[in-house]
């Protein structure tokens, strides 16, 4: 039976250690349906300031980088018709709400996340994804990856 | 000589004592500046006019709008801040009728700018009301505090409310709680700041109300250098405190109240230590607190 895993990712370094994690991982990769997830975050006042240009181009952005992590699974042995990509764009109040509302629609068996290593003041003023998934996620397994 | 009358409110410089405002068709006659007192020093906000209607005589404070922003750092990590007037107008307009909360009405100006006509608040900050008991820790915990912590579990329930309505106080500080004179409610003034949250969007406000519960357990805050420089109030605590014991934002400011005054007791310690650079769990929602809290004075007093 294949397994079913979600797989949320940005553009940033942590996310790249994560799916370099994945395809190195001693498994029957032919047996595992993986969904590449990227949620939006309601622009906060700071994204603002950074133009509408900047803004406009998120899109785009994300699904270049969507589409080169489903790349390098295929090139690892993944089976190509079991790796969806998905890009929500409608935006949730934070990228944890998203990912568990993504995860609750998709009848997933597992979720794998990327985490950089952040400072305690910064976990507390900035939140953590990784520790709400785990927090709140009932009857499943999350994986984090944390960057070296 | 007559006094200027201002309907465009955008030059709030300009906008001096014995002008007149102009919004919601009512007329409000400038009598001065509001100032903030802080660290001994009284600052002048331009943007913040005392005034009185000129229809009733009444006394009232006119917010204008002023888009400030700038980089706060704590803990070493950087928070964009910023001036939102709109974020306080909507605020007023869901709390009208609510008694923890400063009241008044927002309006645009003929230019679009958003104008806050307010009540004031009448009474003395919390801030200066914690410096305000003469008797010593011991006592003051026995017989003060218990109705202090009643008061702040409904103070802080208020801001769980902002929060249920996806609004955030913005700059939780002792001296923007007010105590009021007629019916000793703690009120919340002053909420046009915000910031920027992220994944975790209320957590400064969560910090500021750990900071208010530190101030009202410790009758006061204790830093470092108070500790280390008067040993004959602190005794020998210097000597037994690790980093672990002070605040995750703010590293000498001591928050293990417990190693001060042994006889508070853990249940309500721990709830400081989840504000501690040794807790490893830290509070994401105001009713974790007030949860802890109600748990505290239900077991302690």
């Amino acid at each position: 039976m294949s397994q079913s895993i979600l797989v949320p990712i940005n553009d940033s370094v942590s996310s790249r250690v994560m799916i370099d994690f994945i395809v190195e991982l001693p498994v029957e990769k032919e047996s595992f349906r993986i969904t590449l997830l990227h949620v939006f975050r309601s622009p906060q006042a700071g994204e603002e300031l950074m133009g509408k240009r900047f803004m406009t181009q998120q899109p785009s952005v994300l699904k270049a980088v969507l589409e080169k992590a489903r790349d390098k699974l295929v090139e690892k042995g993944f089976d190509p018709g079991l790796i969806e990509i998905k890009l929500v764009e409608d935006p949730y109040p934070t990228v944890a709400e998203g990912i568990i509302d993504q995860f609750n629609k998709g009848g997933y068996n597992m979720i794998v996340i990327g985490r950089k290593a952040m400072s305690k003041a910064e976990e507390f003023v900035r939140g953590d994804v990784c520790v709400k998934l785990v927090r709140m996620l009932r009857g499943t397994a999350v994986l984090v990856v944390t960057t070296p | 000589m007559r006094s200027r009358r201002f309907s465009d409110t955008s030059n709030f410089l300009d906008i001096d004592r014995g002008d007149e405002i102009i919004v919601d068709g009512k007329t409000y006659r400038v009598t001065g500046h509001e100032r903030e007192g802080r660290f001994g020093m009284e600052e002048p906000k331009f943007w913040v006019k005392r005034v009185l209607d000129v229809e009733t005589g009444e006394k009232k404070i006119i917010k204008l709008a002023f888009f400030e922003t700038f980089e706060l750092t704590l803990g070493g990590v950087k928070i964009k801040c910023f001036r939102d007037p709109d974020k306080e107008g909507r605020i007023l307009d869901l709390v009208k009728e609510h008694p923890h909360f400063m009241h008044g009405k927002s309006s645009l100006d003929e230019k679009g700018n958003n104008v806050r006509v307010l009540d004031i608040v009448k009474g003395g900050d919390f801030y200066r009301f914690m410096q305000s008991f003469d008797m010593d820790h011991e006592e003051y915990f026995r017989d003060v505090l218990p109705e202090v912590l009643k008061k702040l579990v409904r103070l802080f329930d208020a801001i769980r409310f902002l929060h249920a309505h996806s609004l955030r106080h913005g700059d939780i500080r002792n001296d923007h709680v007010i105590i009021e004179k007629e019916t000793g409610n703690y009120v919340w003034i002053d909420f046009d700041y915000d910031f920027d949250g992220k994944e975790s969007p209320f957590s400064l406000d969560i910090f500021g109300l750990g900071n208010l519960l530190l101030n009202a357990v410790g009758k006061g805050f204790h830093d470092m250098h108070m500790i280390s420089g008067s040993p004959e109030v602190y005794g020998d605590l210097a000597s037994r405190l690790k980093p672990g014991d002070f605040s995750i934002l703010n590293k000498w400011r001591l928050m293990n109240i417990q190693k001060l005054y042994p006889y508070v007791p853990r249940m309500l310690n721990d709830i400081l230590m989840h504000f501690s650079q040794s807790s490893e769990i830290y509070y994401e929602s105001v009713s974790e607190v007030t949860e802890d809290l109600n748990r505290c004075l239900w077991n302690i007093w």
